[in-house]
């Protein structure tokens, strides 16, 4: 577990995401590879990025839960040019940036990657589910294509 | 929907510096500086008529209080920096004169292509700009002109819309501001072209995006009385208006069938006695292709996922451009695909002049009604309508 992992030393494991005491134990979770989304205890609504409240009935009961990384491409991308990333070649080929509507709720959506599939096959409804990839060092849930069902 | 602003603000002067992509070893001051000059001389004033400074928070603009030490402008009562885009600044500068904040405002809109826009502006040693506040850049990150690719793609799989929709709007810019001296992009450009076009962001190109400039454009607002001093037909404020949904993260949007145009039109609708059937001149917002196709869907002009289509069935070939039924222009300027990246400045600019009725071989004859949609889908929509009175 990285529990203990101190916040200044969690900032240097994401040097490319903008921490902050609302999203932090969100990526503390991928250190040991646990793709969760913030849920409201009262309501039991999920949503995405953290926010401090539920928007939906202003509780601040929020828990990190595990979901299962099954959900269905929303929109596709292919960067022929961007940020440059270990592992990212845009000179051998685009580079498919998707947004997953996740399987527990409706518009519940994360943005990623997709592997194991040629970029141009990669198409809006196409069923995917999670799977690990590294960035920089640090686990990142990226997606590959599932068998629909 | 109460509207007591209605036609109570005119807008008296514009000035602009004209874009382009290199204005050579000029500071984002000294062009607003000379925009801000122009414009007060436009609208017959000086620096001491001016008691408002609103300068827009683009990366590179002077704040309000530089501004107005530069052109040595007396005494200010009112100054603000709002973010782009520009309707945001003019809405600011509005209600201070309404409220009795002010009474005659300078609105300032400066532009420099950061150091990453181009080889250009990464070899001036003062373009210094930090845009990422220390994070390292990653390809997965939806930032707004990444989100604007993204839903095109859902639009363009939702509707089965050819990419010629889409070219269609970076072709009316083009044409547009092939008759526009201030315009950046002088060459002009075919459906081939466009098709041809690099490839940026499958489904986008490089046509799709707009284009960063160098320059500046200002504005001076003051009260419809005042403004009746100095002219007999002024331009005024009939209504403007801005939209936010709750899910506005650019992801999580439920859809494209209720985000911030749609708050903005209705509430536009609501607050204005004129609408489609009055306008002369439509100025949609075009930092992304995809925007403009929104706003037509919006605005009523046609139904949703068919602009491609009323684009088409619009479409003059003697000019190679729209006319809406033979006679409405869009972005008569060539927007910012083709003007330049003014994220708003240009389509407000060009309303104003062609509601003169000084916009030369552009003018849409007799204009009295210009109706403007600008930014995009997330974070800032807006509307207005400006009338000749
Ligand atoms: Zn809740």
């Amino acid at each position: 577990m990285n529990e203990q992992l101190d916040d200044t030393a969690l900032s240097q494991r994401f040097p490319w995401v903008r921490l902050d005491h609302d999203t932090k134990n969100l990526f503390r979770a991928w250190l040991d590879r646990r793709f969760v989304i913030t849920r409201c205890d009262d309501c039991r609504r999920y949503h995405h990025p953290p926010k401090p409240v539920c928007p939906a009935c202003w509780s601040s009961a929020l828990t990190l839960t595990p979901v299962s990384g099954r959900g269905t491409a929303h929109l596709v991308m292919l960067l022929h040019q961007g940020a440059p990333a270990p592992g990212v070649d845009y000179g051998k080929g685009p580079h498919p940036v998707v947004t997953v509507e996740l399987e527990e709720q409706e518009h519940l959506r994360f943005t990623s990657t997709v592997v194991d599939c040629p970029p141009e096959d990669v198409r809006i409804g196409m069923p995917l589910e999670l799977v690990w990839i590294d960035r920089y060092g640090a686990p990142f849930p990226a997606f590959r294509p599932r068998e629909n069902g | 929907m109460r509207n007591p602003i209605k036609d109570q603000v005119a807008i008296v002067g514009v000035g602009s510096t004209g874009f382009s992509r290199d204005a050579g070893e000029r500071s984002p001051k000294s062009l607003a500086c000379e925009a801000s000059i122009r414009a007060i001389r436009d609208a017959g004033l000086t620096a001491k008529d001016i008691n408002g400074v609103v300068s827009t928070q683009e990366p590179m603009a002077p704040q309000p209080h530089r501004l107005s030490a530069a052109l040595g402008i007396p005494d200010v009562t009112h100054f603000s920096s709002p973010t782009p885009v520009a309707m945001f600044s003019l809405i600011d500068a509005m209600n201070a004169i309404f409220s009795g904040a002010c009474d005659t405002v300078l609105v300032s809109f400066a532009f420099q292509r950061l150091p990453w826009n181009s080889r250009s502006a990464a070899r001036d040693p003062f373009r210094k700009f930090d845009i990422t506040g220390g994070v390292v850049p990653m390809p997965e990150s939806m930032d707004p002109s990444a989100a604007y690719t993204a839903w095109a793609s859902r639009y363009i799989h939702e509707h089965g819309v050819p990419r010629e929709a889409l070219g269609r709007v970076a072709l009316n810019m083009r044409a547009n501001a092939l008759r526009n001296p201030l315009a950046t992009m002088k060459t002009p450009l075919t459906m081939k072209d466009y098709l041809r076009a690099r490839i940026i962001r499958d489904p986008l190109c490089l046509l799709d995006m707009d284009v960063p400039v160098d320059g500046a454009d200002s504005f001076v607002l003051t009260t419809v009385e005042k403004a009746k001093e100095i002219t007999d037909h002024p331009v005024v404020i009939h209504a403007t208006s801005v939209g936010l949904v709750d899910q506005n993260d650019e992801d999580q949007l439920p859809s494209l069938a209720h985000h911030g145009q749609h708050v903005v039109v209705d509430a536009l609708r609501k607050k204005s006695d004129v609408w489609l059937e009055d306008v002369d001149v439509f100025f949609p917002y075009d930092g992304f292709t995809i925007i403009t196709l929104g706003w037509i869907e919006n605005f009523g002009w046609c139904e949703t996922g068919q602009a491609g289509c009323f684009l088409e069935e619009h479409w003059d070939d003697a000019s190679g451009r729209v006319l809406i039924d033979g006679r409405i222009p869009l972005n008569p300027h060539g927007g910012s695909l083709s003007e330049g990246a003014t994220r708003g400045s240009g389509h407000v600019r060009e309303a104003v002049v062609q509601l003169r009725h000084q916009a030369g071989d552009r003018q849409v004859e007799g204009a009295q009604t210009a109706l403007i949609g600008c930014g995009g889908f997330f974070f800032n929509s807006q509307g207005a309508i400006l009338r000749r009175l």
